[in-house]
């Protein structure tokens, strides 16, 4: 084992750890020097896919939303060097959602937002650059971006370094007329390297800032009123590993999040794929989520009335949205998939989302709120051409 | 652009620094061509399915006070 000036050291004592400590810190750490990580190459054959999307929420005593939500998405080479992709996405939503904290909105909702995206990609020998488009449309919010992206790999081929680059801009006109012709304009940034540890390991490392500016407040609330200005960074850290002995392969991530609102975050995930007979596979899922409370939050009191701050005033930045509380979450889920053949594929996935104050982790969860159930399932079918 | 305040700055600065410490670290074995048949499958990737994760990432992103860290772009709605 050999390390640079720039790799601090080595750990100290590396007979104590034990093989995943150490396979972790030598990934989280000190990934290889000469040669990086999987290339991009162009795909050999195109595809299409189709999926359902059935999502449902809830919390004692009250059903909120249900979204169904059907898309396609086309992969397709062209030429030697080529890819197009795009994906059509049609999500219809109604229910209610709260009005602050976990108490009902009276207004009920029907929205239907249709979305897309397109990318084109260019394949190099050591490399990829992309460029994309997206635009979304529902009654009350349009959202336009654009996406230029691109990678570039060592010479072995074992370390990619990636890059990315996205502008977003939303124009919002909510029904309830609170505000009229807002805007908001985003900026994300991201950088991150992918490296592969061993043939039975690869990681990757990324890092993403958002600079936002405009209307982040949610008009559908009561007194909701959030800062015009959010920075958000995320730090994601993957670990894909393959068992021998099973012939299944571990998917790990962490990912640390903080912005200017005062939220931080951080979200485990782990997925086992498990290959079997006759084309199968199962995917067990498990995720965990904790958070803390945005810093103007206003925390409910258990009256089951909306919480006014002993100093308010009109205009005073304060929010009492649920999604900015304090907070654990763990979902678990399942993936069933089916080769049929060599072209045809099918897919379902089920999974099973709870928030729960009382799970925060690394601080306080925010009290008097109910928790918050929500149940997915995807049905997918895939045929390559 | 205006936007790219000091705090911006570091931060950069801070995400290039922990790319060079991860480039520059000769810790692990460079694996050969030929030994790279495993890390082609499918579940080896991070990509894996797009749709899947585009749907996963919408729903976490509109239920919860975090988002972000696999990519950029991803399109704006008024669910968040």
């Amino acid at each position: 084992m050999t390390s640079t000036p720039l790799c601090p050291t080595a750990p100290a004592t590396p007979a104590a750890l034990p093989p995943l400590g150490m396979a972790l810190l030598t990934a989280a750490l000190c990934l290889p020097l000469a040669p990086l990580a999987q290339a991009e190459s162009q795909p050999e054959r195109g595809s299409i896919t189709l999926k359902y999307l059935d999502y449902k929420d809830s919390q004692p005593g009250w059903n909120r939303i249900w979204v169904h939500a059907p898309s396609v998405a086309v992969l397709a080479p062209v030429g030697e060097n080529w890819s197009v992709a795009g994906s059509l996405v049609s999500d219809v939503l109604s229910g209610a959602s709260p009005a602050y904290h976990a108490e009902p909105n009276p207004f009920k909702i029907h929205e239907h937002r249709k979305a897309g995206d397109f990318t084109v990609t260019r394949y190099l020998p050591r490399g990829t650059f992309a460029l994309g488009a997206s635009y979304s449309t529902e009654s009350d919010y349009v959202s336009r971006g654009i996406t230029a992206q691109g990678s570039f790999a060592s010479e072995d081929k074992n370390t990619t370094f990636s890059g990315g680059l996205g502008l977003t801009s939303d124009q919002i006109n909510p029904n309830n007329k609170v505000v009229v012709n807002e805007r908001k304009n985003i900026t994300d940034l991201m950088v991150g390297v992918t490296q592969v540890l061993s043939p039975n390991d690869i990681a990757q490392l990324n890092l993403t800032y958002v600079h936002g500016t405009g209307y982040y407040s949610d008009p559908y609330k009561l007194l909701d009123n959030r800062p015009r200005n959010r920075n958000q960074t995320a730090m994601l850290l993957r670990w894909n590993h393959h068992l021998d002995s099973t012939d299944g392969t571990t998917r790990l991530s962490y990912r640390y999040y903080t912005d200017t609102y005062h939220v931080k975050a951080h979200t485990l995930t782990a997925e086992y794929v498990q290959p079997l007979a006759s084309g199968w596979t199962l995917t067990p899922m498990l995720r965990f989520h904790t958070q803390g409370a945005a810093s103007f939050y206003v925390e409910a009191d258990g009256s089951g009335y909306p919480v006014l701050p002993p100093d308010y005033a009109p205009g005073r930045i304060v929010s009492e949205d649920q999604r900015l509380s304090a907070f654990g979450a763990f979902t678990y889920g399942l993936k069933v998939a089916k080769q049929l053949d060599k072209d045809w594929s099918m897919d379902v996935k089920v999974e099973q989302y709870q928030q729960n104050g009382a799970w925060r982790v690394f601080g306080t969860g925010s009290k008097n709120i109910a928790p918050f159930d929500a149940r997915m399932i995807q049905l997918g079918v895939s045929r390559l051409f | 652009m205006r936007f790219i305040t000091k705090t911006t700055l570091s931060r950069a600065v801070l995400a290039v620094s922990a790319l060079m410490v991860l480039a520059g670290c000769g810790l692990v074995k460079p694996v050969q061509p030929w030994e790279k048949g495993t890390l082609a499958r499918p579940e080896m990737t991070f990509e894996g399915d797009k749709l899947d994760a585009k749907f996963t990432e919408h729903i976490y992103g509109s239920k919860e006070g975090a988002s972000g860290g696999a990519g950029v772009g991803g399109g704006g709605c008024g669910c968040n």
